[in-house]
């Protein structure tokens, strides 16, 4: 007898019982959707957190940790700037790296006409445009023109304009950092996401800030390659370039992508491991539920198994129809229970900002995972059904 | 065709073995047309059971078709019954959710026909008993005899060489108890083994041996014995 056979048969006894083959399935639906949900939305959170902690993926930044011998030689150490100009030429001889983006940061007094304020002033090289982290939202962001003259102008963030300018247009207007002339050329868009504080910001070319600040070295240095798989190769790379240049032993470092990476799947692999079990105890139980409404199908139908039988059904084959009934009946379960999951965190993800990754390998988990459910716990119906004896089934009333 | 040798059957009722059929010997040839008669609880639903491989002689020697099939295990019981054996059962015993065309494809289910020849070959068995028109009805649409008449449809499908019927009648008005007999009668003239049980004897008159049990022993002498009722 082919399995279409069985199947047939198995969805048209089904069907016999519509309500209580959905009430069933009901327990599988469940269990299935909340292990979907549970995966879904820790998969997606991961991911969130990932990008978040790592960017989109083929940077990386160098940072300086001075060795305690260096700070004791120098305790000023970190007043200074870390990263001279002749180190960004020669990272950029690199192969791997693509560009070199570098910046400068100090904190500034600010003014225009009577307001006043702190400001955070950052001087770029050109490289840094190509992070594209700078998202002009009014005004024009920085042409080439800008780099190469010194021009003074700058681009301000959302922050400063609603504080310094109260919330009007300041594109245009000049505004003295450090009581140097500074021509607003645009404004930032908005920050969103989950480590995004607004302050107030002013970027500017860095030939600019070197003119206002008097020093031409870098705080930040940021590695920019072709590929994410480079990424590591060229970061030690270039630690070990600059090590080399500043004659230390390892105070130049970049930070591990991979571990934080590996940390933070960590995290989440236990959230999810501890969900998920909880969701794997209802779909446990949802499997009794089965087993059990499976044994007052196999006594209901004590008759129908005899007749069968005395057809010609052998055993096996009847231990193969209730098998692959309980089977249709989880499997079922299991296909609505993925839709379930799938719109559930879908909409939980809409509502909640945080994106839910229903992979194609958690569906098909979750769909193997319910017809191992039934025939796991159709086995013991099953079997009985397949034991009965011909004649006593006949006689049954 | 058909050869029992000191056939006994007892069942266990609570610790006490209970003999029902006691040595029965008995011979029915190929193309003949038997009823068994005797008392209710005489042990004639036990024999038709032996014989229909539904069941196992607790001692003695079932021969079917030359075959000894008294040491068959389950699966080629199974197969015996599917191929070589038709059942016609007093409570019809159809299947209450499948239509009697889906009914009559049964048996052929279990012997791996393809669903076009069983189709096909169900029409053909529902044709010779004169339900065609009826193939898509549901069992509980049908009356007594047109379900009978199903389930000798169904008996038939796969060509077996013997018709068991328990007491076919047993639930059915004389007009209709003489169509179903009358049935029985052109298969049995095509060839086909047919027994019967029935308390009858117009029933019985259709056979042309009628073997008695009582006390689950075979009262006639084994062979031979002709029109003998109680
Ligand atoms: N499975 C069984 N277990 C115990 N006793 C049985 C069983 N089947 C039949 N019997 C007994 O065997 C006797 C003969 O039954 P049966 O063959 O059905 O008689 P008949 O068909 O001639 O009326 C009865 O007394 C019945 O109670
Ligand atoms: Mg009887």
């Amino acid at each position: 007898m082919s399995f279409m056979e069985n199947l047939f048969m198995a969805l048209s006894s089904l069907k016999a019982h519509k309500m209580r083959s959905i009430l069933t399935m009901l327990g599988i639906i469940i269990g299935v959707g909340a292990v979907i949900i549970v995966v879904a939305i820790g998969q997606g959170g991961e991911a969130m957190l990932k990008t978040q902690i790592t960017g989109p993926g083929n940077t990386i930044e160098l940072f300086y940790q001075p060795s305690d011998e260096e700070i004791r030689a120098n305790p000023n150490i970190f007043q200074q700037a870390p990263f001279k100009q002749e180190d960004i030429r020669a990272l950029e001889q690199i192969p791997e790296i693509k560009s070199v983006v570098a910046s400068s940061t100090k904190l500034s007094a600010i003014r225009f006409q009577e307001e006043t304020g702190d400001v955070s002033t950052t001087g770029i090289n050109q490289a840094y445009l190509k992070l594209n982290e700078l998202k002009v939202a009014k005004g024009r962001n920085f042409s080439a023109s800008d780099f190469l003259g010194g021009r003074r102008a700058g681009l301000v963030s959302n922050k400063l304009q609603e504080e310094l300018f109260k919330g009007k247009n300041p594109v245009g207007n000049v505004v003295m950092v450090a009581n140097q002339p500074i021509e607003i050329i645009g404004v930032l868009e908005k920050p969103t996401g989950l480590f995004a504080f607004g302050s107030m910001e002013v970027y500017i070319p860095f030939q600019t800030w070197k003119t206002i600040y008097g020093s031409s070295d870098f705080t930040q240095v940021t590695l920019q390659v072709a590929s994410a798989d480079q990424l590591q190769v060229a970061g030690k790379k270039a630690a070990k370039l600059l090590n080399n240049l500043h004659n230390t032993e390892k105070s130049y470092q970049v930070i591990n992508m991979e571990e934080i990476a590996q940390g933070v799947g960590q995290i989440t692999k236990i959230m999810t491991l501890i969900i998920g079990s909880i969701a794997g105890i209802s779909l446990f139980v949802g499997g009794i539920g089965v087993m059990n409404i499976m044994l007052v199908s196999v006594t209901e139908r004590t008759r129908e198994i005899g007749i069968r039988m005395a057809l010609g059904a052998t055993r096996g084959q009847v231990l193969t129809q209730f098998l692959i009934e309980s089977m249709t009946l989880t499997f079922i379960g299991g296909i609505l229970g993925i839709l379930l999951g799938w719109g559930t965190s879908t909409i939980v993800s809409f509502f909640a900002g945080w994106p839910a990754l229903v992979s194609w390998q958690v569906v098909l988990g979750g769909v193997l995972f319910s017809m191992v459910i039934g025939v796991v716990f159709g086995l013991l119906p099953a079997n009985k059904a397949s034991k009965l004896d011909p004649i006593d089934s006949l006689r049954y009333e | 065709m058909i050869r029992l040798e000191s056939i006994t059957r007892s069942f266990l009722l609570g610790k006490e073995s209970v003999p029902v059929l006691n040595g029965i010997d008995l011979k029915i040839h190929e193309g003949e047309f038997a009823a068994i008669m005797g008392p209710s609880g005489s042990g004639k639903s036990t024999l038709m059971n032996i014989i229909g491989c539904l069941d196992k002689p607790t001692e003695g020697e079932y021969y079917l078709g030359g075959e000894n099939v008294s040491h068959y295990n389950d699966k080629e019981l199974a197969r015996v019954r599917n191929q070589s054996i038709g059942f016609v059962f007093q409570q019809f015993h159809l299947l209450p959710r499948l239509s009697a065309l889906k009914n009559v494809e049964l048996p052929m289910i279990y012997a791996g026909i393809s669903k076009k020849e069983r189709q096909a070959r169900a029409e053909e068995a529902l044709i010779k008993v004169g339900l065609i028109d009826r193939m898509n009805h549901l069992p509980n649409a049908l009356s007594g005899g047109q379900k009978q008449r199903v389930a000798i449809a169904r008996a038939i499908v796969n060509t077996p060489k013997l018709i068991l019927a328990d007491e076919p009648t047993g639930a059915l008005d004389s007009k209709t108890s003489k169509d179903i007999m009358e049935q029985f009668k052109e298969l049995n003239e095509e060839g086909v083994t047919i027994i019967v049980v029935t308390h009858e004897s117009e029933v019985a008159e259709y056979a042309n041996r009628t073997i008695m049990v009582r006390d689950g022993r075979i009262l006639s002498p084994s062979e031979g014995v002709r029109g003998q009722i109680e």
